[in-house]
């Protein structure tokens, strides 16, 4: 079986640096995997591993997708092939362009059975993309998937919602978000190290597609700042277990809240 | 033409935040409903003022079977915007409608400003270290809200408005299903708590969460949690994590226990009036977003808690 993984490289949302004056700075920032995303990664390589096949990672982002590194990184993961759509007019992309960008790329990528994708994005986490995507392709969607087996050309999936867990058999191919608990993605081998300089890379630009509808944002993003933060008493009390807990429970007392 | 701010959500209590919240937004709310007379009546009572009633949903149907009705509708009736329940699914089919009629859905919103004619949104971004506003520039605003943003008004059953029923538009495909299996119901409401007691991950193992239930239930409070120990761990349904991709709650009393306090969840409980501490690690930093802290071992600071409690009883 054949299965595209989508993947997403973001600024990491640990070195995000809050400024004094509320900005925020990704100056610092090192760029990696959405961490969701590697569930979906973890999530292709397992059904190949099971079935055979290939998996193709596929991104679309600004520059920083084209460092080396990051392409090492996603590749030593086990993928076989990496597609990347790669221009600085991707950057900041809303979900609408980033999921018709991927439409159109996946267009040029030949036959396949299911495309995987993570839960959301770590530093947006809108858990848009895979579902406008799936819809774009006119392809069955599903989000909340905490399961995936191949039989028989079709798609045995369970999806974990609230209140409920869905078996669902779906028919492919198919578009699938994934949860993070979905499996625990393997550290890559020294051996996969090795072999990702060696995969095939294949870097388009926006020019290369035929991305639908355009370029043009459909939202305007105002602002980005850190919340705003409360002021708070940081008082601390000390002592044995018994004289801390009363102590607490004083101060609780005294603030009506027990 | 009057503004109609539509919502659409599959849990009642959140269509009827939803509904508040849109008559805020438009010139009126209108509900689309899939279910019995009951329901449609209960989406009146609940603000609405029009109902686009899509009827009763056969069993080998999956709301998500429903996209197709709905992009026709809305691609129809051109309302100001929709605000679609953000459970699971309905951010699901929040998205694909995006897809369908070609706009950017405004994600897990946490509050709408109205500036002029146009609508500004923001939500939390960078795992909760920043907040973003943003506005749509498309003709219809799609957005997925959460509990928690507006409180429901009081139902009044009396209400009554028009009903647009709504014909099925098959969809060009469709999932089987083969079982459900309920969870375990959670009666869990977070965002109304008056009390939250939330364990992270300093507790060791799944059966120490019982003294966690005990110490809240002293304290009449709602037991919430780190994501950590609903995701991976699976100890706790994840309808109680709070946090950024979780629940918001804003309590009189927040009592985190064994929490670090890494921003992704401390953005849930900012608008707690008190906040409370409970860490072995001088150096974890909820310590500086709280307003008390016992630095200790939650083993021995509970269980004299939960004595102290029951010796004030
Ligand atoms: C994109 C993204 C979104 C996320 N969204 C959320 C979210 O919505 N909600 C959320 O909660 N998390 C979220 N997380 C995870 C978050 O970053 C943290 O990993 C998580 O909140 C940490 O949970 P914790 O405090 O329980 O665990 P830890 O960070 O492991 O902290 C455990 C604490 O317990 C203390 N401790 C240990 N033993 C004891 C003891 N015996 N007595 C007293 N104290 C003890 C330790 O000192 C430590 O401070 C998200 C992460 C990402 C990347």
């Amino acid at each position: 079986m054949n299965i595209i993984v989508c993947y997403k490289l973001v600024p990491d949302p640990e070195d995000v640096v809050a400024k004094p004056d509320g900005s925020i700075s990704l100056d610092q920032a090192e760029w990696i995997i959405s961490d969701y995303d590697l569930m979906a990664i973890e999530a292709a390589v397992q059904l190949v591993e099971a079935n055979g096949g290939k998996v193709m990672a596929l991104s679309v982002g600004p520059s920083q997708l084209a460092n080396s590194k990051a392409k090492k990184d996603v590749l030593s993961r086990g993928p076989d092939e990496l597609y990347l759509v790669v221009d600085d007019g991707l950057r900041d992309a809303d979900t609408s362009l980033t999921a018709r960008t991927l439409a159109a790329a996946v267009a040029k990528l030949g036959e396949f059975d299911l495309i995987l994708t993570g839960e959301g994005s770590a530093d947006l986490y809108f858990q848009q993309v895979g579902m406008q995507l799936g819809e774009l392709l006119g392809l069955p969607t599903f989000n909340a998937i905490s399961k995936v087996e191949w039989s028989g050309g079709k798609l045995a999936v369970e999806r974990s919602l609230e209140d409920e867990v869905e078996a669902l058999e779906v028919p492919a191919p198919a578009v699938l978000a994934v949860t993070t608990d979905i499996n625990q993605p393997r550290l890559p081998s020294m051996k996969e190290i090795l072999k990702a300089g060696k995969k095939p890379v294949v870097e388009w630009t926006l020019g290369d597609l035929a991305v639908q509808d355009g370029l043009a944002q459909r939202v305007e993003v105002l602002s980005v700042r850190s919340p705003k933060q409360v002021n708070r008493k940081q008082i601390r009390i000390e002592g044995k277990p018994e004289e801390a807990a009363q102590a607490l429970i004083g101060h609780l007392s005294k603030e009506g809240v027990l | 033409m009057a503004k109609e701010m539509w919502v659409f959500a599959e849990k009642p209590a959140l269509q009827a935040e939803l509904l508040a919240c849109a008559k805020t937004l438009g010139d009126a709310a209108a509900a689309v409903v899939l279910g019995n007379q009951a329901a449609v009546d209960q989406a009146f009572a609940q603000g609405a003022d029009k109902v686009f009633w899509l009827g009763e949903k056969p069993d080998h149907l999956l709301l998500d079977d429903y996209v197709p009705t709905l992009a026709a509708l809305l691609k129809e009736q051109k309302p100001a915007g929709m605000l679609v329940g953000a459970t699971r699914r309905g951010k699901a089919i929040a998205g694909r409608l995006g897809a369908a009629l070609g706009v950017t859905v405004l994600a897990d919103v946490k509050k709408f400003i109205a500036e002029g004619d146009s609508l500004q949104v923001s939500h939390m971004v960078f795992g909760g270290a920043a907040v973003r506003l943003e506005k749509a520039v498309t003709d219809i605003m799609l957005a997925t809200v959460s509990f928690g943003i507006v409180e429901a008004l009081p139902p009044d059953p009396s209400r009554k408005g028009e009903v647009v029923k709504v014909a099925f538009v098959e969809p060009k495909w469709k999932a089987v299903l083969r079982e459900r299996k309920p969870r375990p119901p959670s009666s869990v409401n977070l965002a109304a708590a008056k009390k939250v007691v939330c364990p992270g991950r300093g507790i060791a193992k799944k059966e120490d969460l019982e003294m966690i239930f005990e110490l809240a239930r002293l304290l009449e409070a709602e037991v919430g949690a780190t994501r950590p120990l609903t995701e991976g761990l699976d100890w706790l349904p994840r309808e109680r994590y709070i946090g950024v991709s979780g629940a918001f709650v804003k309590p009189d009393l927040y009592l985190g226990v064994g929490v670090s306090g890494q921003a992704q969840h401390t953005v849930g409980i900012t608008e707690s009036r008190v906040i409370v501490a409970i860490n072995k690690d001088g150096e974890a930093p909820l310590f500086s977003q709280s307003d008390y802290g016992i630095v200790g071992d939650l083993y021995q600071i509970v269980p004299a808690l939960i004595n102290a409690l029951k010796a004030r009883k």
